[in-house]
């Protein structure tokens, strides 16, 4: 693709910015500035990672995965304000997701640890494990609040809190599990997902890029899955006190 | 003999004192009835007694040691307290009165769920039920069974006929009545019925306005008051 023809699909946002302003919705400046920062981030991005993909240093490698999984964790931890240690609770879960995954990717010799393998397949990982913790959170809070009596229904009778909030705490797993299986079950049929995309707009075989989207499937599974996991039997704890009381939230 | 006494309770919430100064002691099998106005810290003092809030000051001992140095869940066990509201949990009854038997471990006795269904006029075909598709009075009756399932010494009932008819009131009561007498467990009620209160009640407790007015024996009481008073 042409720098210049890259120029002209701007043209498809001005038609967005004249909706919009036809339509009187007052999106006009947020389309803009959401435009604007798009360019300039995909831009230093690319340039990163010109940087990153040429050093090829493990050490440096690792670091902007961990500051992936950082800014992720930020996001997903302002969907649960008010669970204790939502932060690290949510850095936590995200990075149990990457390391289960990638691990396995890498001694199932599925890809390298190389950067320019590494970094991307991460970014889906961490990005699925973002959404997947942020509705657990919305979930879990939501469940603790509205389904208190069951909590206090089962206290009572003498379970331990873990006990007493299995039910919310499955409940809360599967809300954050099912977008990832949804998309699964839909992949090929309603959507060509990304990877798969970008693979064959870059001259792969399609039957080669399915294979890399099978991979990409299986693995954000797993990934959402073990970060669902994590954060949802450590943060209920939070929930209650030492004497197996329920906080006020 | 005393199995539990509170001394000199004090509960404050929000910067507003539920329960002043309240001191009681329950013996073994004993039948104490909480009367008192709506807010006057009733339910509070169950949740206390049952350990799902902790009060701010005095302390509550129970078979000779602080509530504290149990683990909540063993407490819990033994003080056992059935909300107004039977709240059923899962989608059908059976999960329900199988739970005491998991949370304690052992293997369920259908035997015992038998006989307990029986006597409150119920059979074992609502063990398949729907929670939806049982009456309040139904609903209620399995609450007080699940409960009773975990073998409590002492049982805590917050207003559990409130929402009742007459018939169904006094299949519970009759329940309650025929476990005192089995297994001599202490009963605590809460309840605005004076006439329930003097078929079960050995003392009264009154409380206003967080504080407690008096501690006496239901033959007292009612004979002073005639029964009117609450």
């Amino acid at each position: 693709m042409s720098n210049l023809a890259l120029v002209l699909t701007f043209s498809l946002v001005l038609l967005s910015l004249a909706l919009s302003y036809k339509e009187k919705l007052g999106l006009e400046k947020d389309m803009l500035i959401a435009s604007m920062r798009a360019v300039v981030q995909l831009t230093i991005i690319g340039f990163i990672l010109k940087f990153v993909f040429a050093l090829d240093n493990l050490f440096f490698t690792t670091l902007i995965l961990l500051i992936m999984v950082y800014n992720a964790s930020t996001v997903a931890a302002k969907r649960g304000k008010g669970i204790e240690k939502v932060s690290l609770i949510s850095f936590i879960a995200i990075l149990s997701g990457l390391t289960v995954t990638l691990g396995g990717l890498i001694s199932f010799q599925a890809i390298p640890y190389e950067p320019s393998q590494v970094i991307p397949i991460s970014g889906m990982v961490v990005g699925n494990s973002m959404v997947a913790t942020s509705l657990l959170f919305k979930s879990l809070l939501n469940n603790f609040q509205n389904k208190k009596d069951e909590i206090e229904v089962k206290l009572c009778l003498g379970a331990p809190p873990k006990e007493a909030s299995r039910d919310l705490i499955r409940d809360s797993i599967k809300t954050a599990m099912l977008p990832t299986f949804d998309s699964m079950k839909t992949l090929g049929i309603v959507q060509l997902p990304g990877m798969m995309t970008g693979l064959i707009l870059a001259g792969v075989a399609p039957e080669s890029a399915i294979k890399y989207q099978i991979m990409v499937a299986f693995m954000l599974s797993g990934a959402v899955s073990v970060s669902s996991f994590v954060a949802s039997y450590w943060a209920y704890r939070g929930f209650f006190n030492k004497l197996a009381q329920l906080k006020e939230l | 003999m005393n199995i539990m006494e509170c001394k000199n309770i004090q509960l404050i919430k929000n910067d507003q004192t539920i329960l002043h100064d309240i001191s009681f002691s329950i013996e073994a099998g004993d039948s104490i009835c909480i009367l008192g106005p709506s807010g006057s810290g009733k339910s509070s003092l169950f949740r206390l007694l049952n350990m799902l809030i902790t009060p701010n000051q005095g302390e509550i001992i129970y078979r000779n040691k602080h509530l504290q140095e149990y683990a909540p869940t063993e407490l819990r066990r033994k003080v056992s307290y059935v909300l107004q509201k039977p709240y059923l949990f899962g989608s059908k009854v059976e999960e329900n009165l199988l739970y005491p038997y998991q949370l304690l471990n052992q293997k369920p006795n259908l035997h015992e769920i038998d006989n307990y269904l029986t006597q409150v006029n119920l059979s074992t075909a609502i063990l398949q039920k729907k929670n939806t598709a049982l009456s309040g009075g139904e609903q209620q009756r399995i609450a007080l069974i699940r409960s009773l399932l975990i073998k409590p010494e002492i049982i805590l009932l917050d207003e559990v006929t409130a929402a009742l008819d007459e018939e169904n009131t006094l299949l519970l009561e009759k329940l309650i009545l025929n476990e005192q007498q089995n297994h001599n467990i202490a009963l605590l009620f809460i309840t605005h019925n004076n006439s329930q209160a003097k078929r079960l009640a050995k003392k009264i407790l009154y409380l206003k306005a967080g504080r407690m007015d008096f501690f006496v024996n239901a033959t007292d009481y009612f004979f002073n008051t005639g029964g009117n008073d609450e």
